[in-house]
């Protein structure tokens, strides 16, 4: 599709969307049953006084729209997305809500979404100029990227007769992790099933057993001074240690499997991943998909390979 | 908290005007008024002790079909028993734990109270009622909503209020339009009569009027007509009498009349129309509350009377009921006609046969032998009944004192009034003048009606506190109007402030009843043409049009005004506004062919030492848009001006460069 088209079809759908939605409420509904008795007593009688009672109603559903409108008309919405929300556990959403001039009262704020949209903020008053941020607790059943697209900001004020609601356009993406679950059983083979490799390195710095003292020369870190033998021999020395083993393991990923068993088999890799990131070993991923994770081994790294995990057997980027 | 109160007491007092709005009709049993304002004053002192919902529900129920059982047995009409309902409801929603779905509840039970007041009532108080319960509820409910948010700190109250109250203020207009402009196409089929409101009908005409008790009516300010006279007077009080009845026979405690009653008719004749005629539209107000017809002494037509209903009127049948007296055939609390009079003759010939007039030469069996003594005493001097009939009017005039306090019922109330008391009310001055004139053999006989009439809106208002009673004689071959009531006691009493006050409330009345009660389709189309300026004047209707037109200019002006001041503030508030402050130095930039490239404010071309002002102006509006740092009050106002200053300094760039900046876009819009 040509970027023409494509600009085309968003403004003729933008230009068919109502820019508000309404919704009553139970107290609202009972209301307009009311109006509408008042409104046919009214016809039915021609009382005169029904006929203002009637204008009194109708002009309050008026004045009901222009004041919430006032609330929804300028507010300014950026989206506060978690750092590593995980499947099935909960977790903050955040948008941060700002009015330019004017307040805004008994606001909520929710994504346009399946999924997100059932977590809902709420804010009593928002006055002019400066950001509030508003968070609800959300939890999300599966792992993957969820494309955000609008937030809604409603309102009832001022009768809690309406809720106004205005989508603002503002796309996004929440990349939920894979769920936790206990990590599985060790494998017996080191290669068995996850692909493992294991080499051992020896370096002077590493954080194995003391392997020597020596003089400490210029330049050299001062924290691996040994005080007590220095202090004892009356000049610098240095600790000298055997490098500890560091595994390295590449955890391997079949993400032909059926949607449901490849989120268990990411959770049960995750979980692997993160129990051996936390003993020290560098661990890296590669999937039959062509997702691909250098071993490494850090809390950096862990966000890394959870995040490729996340993303696995969904189409789009990667890493 | 303070504002979960605020809200509370807001609400309480709403549903009290709504109730209050029903209960002014009068037609709302006591028991149920008291259990209402127990509750009213029950919440309002913070005690809702029926937390127990189930209980006090069940005990709603009971109450309920108790006031249902009333309608079975026709002991309550169904309209009042839908109220009654209504406002136990509420009473019971007052008293429960507050909630906002109580809230809801006790806002949405109070619009129905409203409603049916505006059944059962037209009185101008329930205008009165609408428009605080208006004013109440909103303000409660968007408290009520704003304080049911979990989320965040609740804003300062005024915070709040501020929007409310342009909300009542809209919600009020929009009513008013929507009022006007809502097409009255009725269907008519249940409408339901109005009733006389709080008080009743105050006066009224009996087939007698018997002597004695206290004359509370004098005080009475209502108003029981008004009539629109033409050819207008047009002064502001009215010296005129209205006749509603005349007496011929008196037994020497109660004057009564005889005459033979004439068939039903849509006019009544009373004698020959002169050349010039004062004809009377005349409005028989609720509170008149009698079948008998008045008119400007002396009437000689009565005709068009229509029985108003609340959204229509009927044709309503007249009779003579002899004696001169014109009566509806059927009852009606409110009825306009037309009357014609021949006012301002002094020498009116008499009507009646001779049988007539021997009976208004009767004296009472067992009349005080001084009364026939006293007659001639006062008459002496005089020379023919014309001057002995002033002479004796004169004499009472001036010799005999006006009072409404009278002892009660005495024997002979005529003698005590003229040798005992020497003081009383009309009715005793026309009695002791009646029959001082027949001792003296001039047919005299007395008459009972109104006396005067104060302007407003341009027509006459006689309030039940006017009625009166004066003698006409037959003199010469002619009748002659004779009052004894010395001159300042034959309208209503004064009554000070609070009677002004009331008399502007009544006047209010009187409009409220013909712009709002009686609002019609004719109306409307009346409105519309006169907003399309193609309504036929007569010269007569300029004058008030022309006046109408200017008020009409005044308000608009006023709501031009207060427009403009709304505009000034929202500009003031928008001096806060950093996308504001980015676009107007984008355009004071461009003049200068200094904006950066692509027509965006980064890049500016504003590196002289000078041009420091500007950017200032640019790194507020930075730091204000995307920096967390709002602009002060009025700060985007002075840097704008500041900018423009240092800019108004320096020669702008070279064209070239304003061509490619035009085409770029603003940054800031």
């Amino acid at each position: 599709m040509s970027a023409r088209r494509e600009r085309f079809l968003r403004a003729w759908r933008r230009f068919w969307k109502p820019p508000r939605r309404l919704r009553t409420t139970p107290a609202g509904r009972t209301y307009l049953v009311l109006t509408v008795g008042v409104g046919l007593g009214a016809l039915n009688t021609g009382n005169n006084l029904l006929y203002l009672v009637l204008g009194l109603q109708l002009s309050l559903v008026v004045v009901s729209g222009i004041l919430s409108e006032r609330c929804v008309r300028r507010i300014q919405v950026r989206r506060l997305l978690p750092a590593s929300p995980r499947a099935r556990a909960p977790f903050h959403l955040a948008w941060g809500l700002q009015l330019p001039r004017g307040q805004a009262f008994a606001l909520s704020v929710r994504e346009v979404h399946p999924v997100m949209g059932s977590a809902v903020g709420q804010l009593a008053w928002l006055p002019a100029g400066e950001e509030v941020v508003v968070r609800a607790v959300a939890t999300a059943p599966r792992r993957g990227p969820m494309q955000l697209s609008a937030v809604r900001v409603s309102t009832r004020f001022p009768f809690g007769l309406f809720e106004k609601s205005r989508d603002l356009e503002l796309p996004g993406e929440l990349l939920v992790l894979p769920g936790r679950v206990p990590p599985p059983p060790e494998p017996r083979s080191p290669t068995g099933g996850l692909g493992l490799e294991q080499r051992s390195l020896r370096g002077q710095d590493g954080g194995g057993d003391l392997a020597q003292l020596r003089e400490l020369r210029d330049g050299e870190d001062a924290r691996r001074i040994h005080w007590r033998k220095s202090a004892q021999l009356g000049t610098l020395l240095r600790v000298e240690r055997d490098a500890q083993p560091q595994p390295r393991i590449v955890l391997q990923l079949d993400d032909r499997a059926p949607p449901e068993a490849l989120d268990g088999t990411c959770e049960q890799l995750a979980a692997r991943a993160e129990l051996l990131l936390a003993r020290g070993a560098e661990v890296g991923l590669e999937s039959t998909g062509g997702v691909s994770v250098k071993p490494g081994a850090g809390a950096f790294h862990s966000q890394a390979i959870l995040r490729a995990l996340a993303r696995a057997g969904h189409p789009g980027k990667t890493g | 908290m303070r504002s979960a109160r605020l809200q509370l007491l807001l609400r309480d007092l709403a549903a009290g005007a709504a109730f209050a709005a029903m209960a002014i009709s009068g037609q709302v049993p006591v028991w149920a008024v008291v259990v209402f304002v127990i509750a009213l004053v029950l919440a309002l002192a913070g005690r809702r002790p029926l937390s127990d919902g189930r209980l006090s529900a069940v005990i709603l129920f009971g109450a309920v079909v108790l006031v249902y059982a009333a309608v079975l047995v026709e002991q309550l009409d169904l309209v009042v028993a839908a109220c009654v309902t209504a406002s136990l409801l509420t009473a019971q929603r007052l008293l429960s734990r507050p909630t906002g779905r109580t809230t809801d509840q006790v806002q949405l039970v109070s619009l129905l109270m409203v409603a049916g007041g505006a059944v059962l009532s037209a009185d101008l108080l329930f205008a009165l009622c609408l428009v605080v319960y208006a004013a109440l509820g909103v303000l409660a409910q968007g408290l009520s909503v704003v304080a049911e948010v979990p989320g965040g700190p609740l804003p300062p109250i005024g915070r709040v209020l501020r929007p409310l109250g342009l909300g009542v203020a809209l919600a009020l207009v929009g009513s008013l339009v929507l009022f006007l402009l809502f097409p009255r196409l009725s269907w008519n089929v249940a409408a339901r009569r109005a009733g006389a409101s709080l008080g009743g009908a105050t006066t009224g005409f009996a087939d007698g009027l018997r002597l004695g008790g206290a004359g509370l009516l004098k005080s009475n300010p209502r108003v029981v007509f008004r009539a629109r006279i033409d050819p207008d007077p047009g002064t502001d009080g009215l010296d005129a009498y209205w006749v509603g009845r005349r007496f011929d026979t008196f037994d020497g405690v109660q004057w009564s009349s005889a005459g033979r009653r004439g068939p039903p008719s849509r006019q009544v004749l009373l004698g020959a129309p002169g050349r010039k005629l004062v004809r009377q539209e005349i409005d028989l107000l609720p509170a008149y509350g009698s079948r008998t017809l008045v008119a400007l002494d002396t009437p000689v037509r009565f005709a068009d009377a229509e029985s108003q209903q609340t959204t229509f009127s009927v044709r309503a049948e007249i009779y003579s009921s002899g004696a001169r007296e014109v009566r509806l055939v059927g009852p009606s609390e409110h009825v306009t006609y037309r009357a014609f009079s021949t006012a301002g003759q002094d020498r009116i010939p008499p009507e009646d046969a001779a049988p007539e007039r021997t009976r208004r030469l009767q004296l009472p069996k067992g009349l005080d032998p001084r009364i026939p003594v006293l007659a001639e005493t006062l008459a002496e001097g005089a020379v023919g009944d014309r001057a002995v009939a002033r002479q004796i009017e004169r004499a009472l005039q001036s010799g005999y004192a006006y009072t409404l306090e009278l002892p009660g019922r005495v024997k002979d109330p005529l003698a005590d009034f003229l040798f005992d008391r020497r003081a009383g009310h009309c009715e005793d001055f026309a009695t002791a003048l009646a029959v001082l004139l027949r001792t003296r053999q001039i047919p005299a006989r007395v008459v009972v009606g109104f006396h005067g009439g104060e302007r407003a809106a341009g027509e006459y208002l006689v309030r039940a506190g006017d009625a009166h009673a004066w003698v006409e004689a037959e003199v010469d071959g002619y009748v002659l109007r004779l009052d004894a009531t010395p001159p300042q006691h034959r309208s209503a009493a004064g009554i000070g402030i609070a009677g002004w006050l009331l008399a502007r409330w009544e006047a209010l009345q009187i409009r409220w009843l013909d712009r709002v009660v009686e609002y019609s389709l004719l109306d409307q189309s009346q409105l519309v043409q006169r907003i399309r300026g193609r309504s036929g004047q007569t010269a007569g209707t300029a004058r008030a049009e022309k006046r109408r037109d200017e008020g009409a200019a005044v308000a608009l002006a006023a709501l031009g005004a207060a427009f403009l001041v709304a505009l000034l503030l929202g500009r003031r508030g928008a001096s806060n506004d950093p996308v504001e402050l980015g676009r107007r130095l984008s355009r004071l930039l461009r003049r200068g062919g200094r904006l950066g490239p692509g027509g965006w404010l980064d890049g500016a071309r504003v590196g002289e030492a000078e041009l420091a002002p500007v950017r200032e102006g640019i790194a507020r509006y930075r730091e204000a848009r995307f920096g967390r740092r709002p602009l002060l009050p009025g700060e985007g106002r002075r840097l704008v001006r500041q900018a423009d200053q240092a800019l108004r300094g320096f020669v702008a760039l070279p064209l070239r460069d304003l061509g490619a900046q035009r085409s770029g876009r603003d940054h800031a819009s």
